[in-house]
């Protein structure tokens, strides 16, 4: 077999059994592997109406045939499980390094399923797997884990692991790699710590064959040769990261600003990429062989928020930052590094704080029930309620349910800024509408992961699209949603992949990336079946959705961004047009009423 | 009549030299197009860059009024 392993390691944590099984050839070709696969298993393995922290729920390590290949970026990996968060299906996507020493150890996935009796870890060092003891560990911070865990193993094995945040099952728990890397969404960390898996760890030199090695190795090449022409002239994810982009969604008035009451945050200028560039940034820091290089490593060196680590990501900024009033940027960092020692999502963390603080200023929420003023723009009230979430401390055991849970809690919906009850990303869609209706159909609830049509909203790639225009976005958010379950699936990066997905007709035509995923696995793609395998896993997902009750009343945002015009900037007066858009969306894919047609079905062969 | 050019991140380093920030106030002649503006500048007026014209998606050829808000940045991101 090329490109794939075409083997999973099963770990029956209830049993501490651990076994090695085939995949079935036709299930790779029809799924192509990480995000397709795993929904594949997930579906036929899972009932969809599991409750996600039991241990019947199970968690999926996945990645894809581009996975620790030459192709540029080739260094992605999925969690794929029923999310705690949502109810609906998570798919959190990370890179980093141990996607490819995962893919090197061997399998294309990991199955974790039941529940373990003491908290243990995984050592997965090629077929030479253990469950070991991990009493040790329990309570301990990503940092300590991590190298905790690489004493013990191996000085050149990769981490995967949980905060006390994932032991302690709050909703918006991330799975942490690398110390710094985040399979961050939809409660991930929550699903492992129920299962008391404290960490994986992985190494290995076992690495498919390409079907068609020089051919891989020339186009491979040529790619990262075109990624680093625009690299070289100063491509700003190499100068800033994502840090850039809160000026350019400012100008579009649709930075996230107090809890999405605004979408103009003046305090702008000081927590940008270039103040981050000016203050606190060491270097640019890649992830394994990325000829991009878009991450961060920065240092508050002395203060109170003295720290050390990776980001912020402009997602973070959007959330802990503007979202909460913040223009501190040492503050912000600190939060960034609190999250990830504590292993938080920053995205619904932030968010969840911001729709406390709006509580709070509005006297729904006082300080008896807080424990603490929660005022917009106090940095440390936002490190103190991070730090509250990840241990479970006092109000921070309520907010560690996320801002769903909080908002109906006092009786003011209004406030959570969420779909599926998963926070937004950093696009206010009230002027980005194709980004609202992404939001209500997306499988795992709001995300910008899956489908960015910012792309073309925002940025102009590959062509603009006017972001408060509800005009054509059915068809662009269903053929993004499609490209990206592709991109996902073959276990490469968005920021690479999105430069050869679509035509400048805004066609998806994966030309590029399916000659990668034919000369790496010899599956013999037409463009046509690569997207037509990418409709099919999107479409399973949405069944998967269906079963476990969230389908077509749960494609909707919350209150807010339906009925409260944005006050001010390019996007005054407008809300999410979503009543225009949904039955666009649902007739462009063949979805009567939300439900997927049985013609498609049969055309999907599903 | 006064407008004024805002150049995001790598399109920082277009401004006039003096610049403080990312936003500069400059002098131009009635009828003035976002075109005559950036041209001077280097900013490349191709599919490469998105302009906004006081926060709205614009062309190059958009003319302006006096207190215009001009945003470019290059058309190639992620978040």
């Amino acid at each position: 077999m090329y490109g794939w392993h075409g083997r999973l390691l099963r770990v029956d944590l209830t049993h501490q059994k651990v076994s090695i099984e085939t995949i079935d050839p036709k299930l790779l070709k029809d799924y192509i592997g990480g995000r397709g696969l795993a929904i594949r298993y997930l579906y036929d393995e899972v009932d969809p109406q599991v409750e996600p922290l039991s241990p019947e729920n199970k968690l999926i390590f996945t990645t894809g045939p581009l996975t620790a290949t030459t192709a540029p970026t080739g260094n992605r990996y999925m969690v794929v499980t029923k999310s705690p968060l949502t109810g609906a299906l998570a798919h959190s996507n990370s890179g980093g390094d141990f996607p490819t020493w995962m893919k090197r150890s061997g399998f294309d996935m990991y199955i974790f399923e039941g529940r373990a009796e003491r908290p243990v870890y995984v050592w997965v060092n090629e077929d030479a797997v253990e469950i070991r003891p991990a009493d040790h560990l329990w309570g301990k911070e990503v940092p300590e884990t991590t190298e905790t865990l690489l004493a013990e193993t191996h000085p050149e094995a990769k981490v995967a692991c949980i905060g006390p945040a994932g032991e302690k099952l709050a909703l918006m728990a991330a799975i942490m790699n690398d110390k710094h890397r985040a399979a961050a969404r939809s409660g991930v960390g929550a699903v492992m710590g129920s299962k008391n898996l404290k960490a994986v760890v992985a190494m290995g030199r076992k690495n498919p064959a390409f079907y068609d090695d020089a051919g891989m190795r020339a186009l491979s090449v040529e790619l990262s040769k075109e990624v680093g022409v625009d690299v070289k002239k100063g491509s700003n994810l190499r100068i800033y990261g994502t840090a850039y982009v809160p000026q350019v969604t400012n100008a579009l008035g649709i930075l996230p600003t107090r809890n999405f009451q605004s979408g103009v945050f003046e305090g702008v200028d000081k927590i940008d990429g270039v103040a981050l560039k000016n203050t606190y940034l060491i270097t640019h820091k890649p992830c394994y062989r990325c000829p991009i290089s878009c991450g961060r490593l920065t240092e508050v060196p002395e203060g109170k928020y003295a720290g050390k680590g990776e980001g912020p990501e402009y997602e973070t900024i959007a959330s802990l930052g503007s979202a909460c009033g913040l223009d501190d940027l040492a503050g912000l960092l600190k939060a960034n590094y609190r999250c990830n020692e504590l292993g938080l999502d920053t995205i619904s963390t932030g968010l969840t704080i911001s729709a406390a603080m709006e509580m709070y200023e509005k006297g729904i929420l006082t300080d008896e029930q807080t424990g603490m003023p929660l005022r917009f723009g106090d940095a440390d009230a936002v490190i103190e309620m991070v730090n509250r979430i990840g241990y479970r401390q006092g109000f921070g055991d309520v907010l560690a349910e996320g801002s769903y849970r909080l908002a109906e809690r006092y009786d003011h919906p209004e406030m959570s800024i969420t779909a599926r009850k998963q926070e937004f990303p950093g696009y206010d869609p009230r002027g980005s509408q194709g980004m609202g209706l992404l939001y209500a159909t997306s499988n795992k609830g709001a995300s910008h992961m899956e489908g960015d049509v910012a792309y073309e909203e925002v940025f102009g790639v590959p062509v603009k699209s006017d972001p408060l225009s509800t005009e054509g976005k059915a068809e662009l958010v269903a053929r993004f949603q499609d490209a990206f379950a592709l991109i996902d699936s073959g276990g490469i990066c968005v920021f690479f992949a999105i430069r050869y997905v679509f035509t400048k007709e805004r066609m998806v035509w994966p030309v590029r990336l399916t000659q990668l995923l034919n000369l790496t696995t010899g599956a013999n793609y037409t463009p046509e079946e690569a997207m037509q395998a990418a409709e099919r896993v999107y479409t399973l997902e949405r069944l998967f959705l269906l079963k476990a009750g969230s389908g077509p009343e749960q494609d909707t945002l919350s209150p807010r961004l339906l009925t409260e015009p944005l006050p001010e900037g390019p996007a005054k007066g407008r809300v999410v047009e979503l009543d225009k858009m949904l039955p666009e969306y649902y007739a462009y894919r063949n979805w009567p009423g939300g439900i997927p047609a049985p013609e498609k079905l049969v055309a999907l062969g599903l | 009549m006064r407008v004024r050019v805002k150049l995001i991140a790598n399109y920082m380093k277009l401004l006039p030299p003096g610049t403080k920030g990312n936003t500069v106030e400059l002098e131009v002649a009635a009828g003035a197009t976002i075109g005559a503006v950036l041209m001077p500048l280097g900013v490349p007026l191709d599919d490469s860059t998105v302009l906004l014209l006081n926060g709205y998606q614009a062309e190059a050829d958009a003319l302006l009024s006096e207190g215009d808000v001009i945003t470019a940045f290059s058309a190639i991101a992620g978040g």
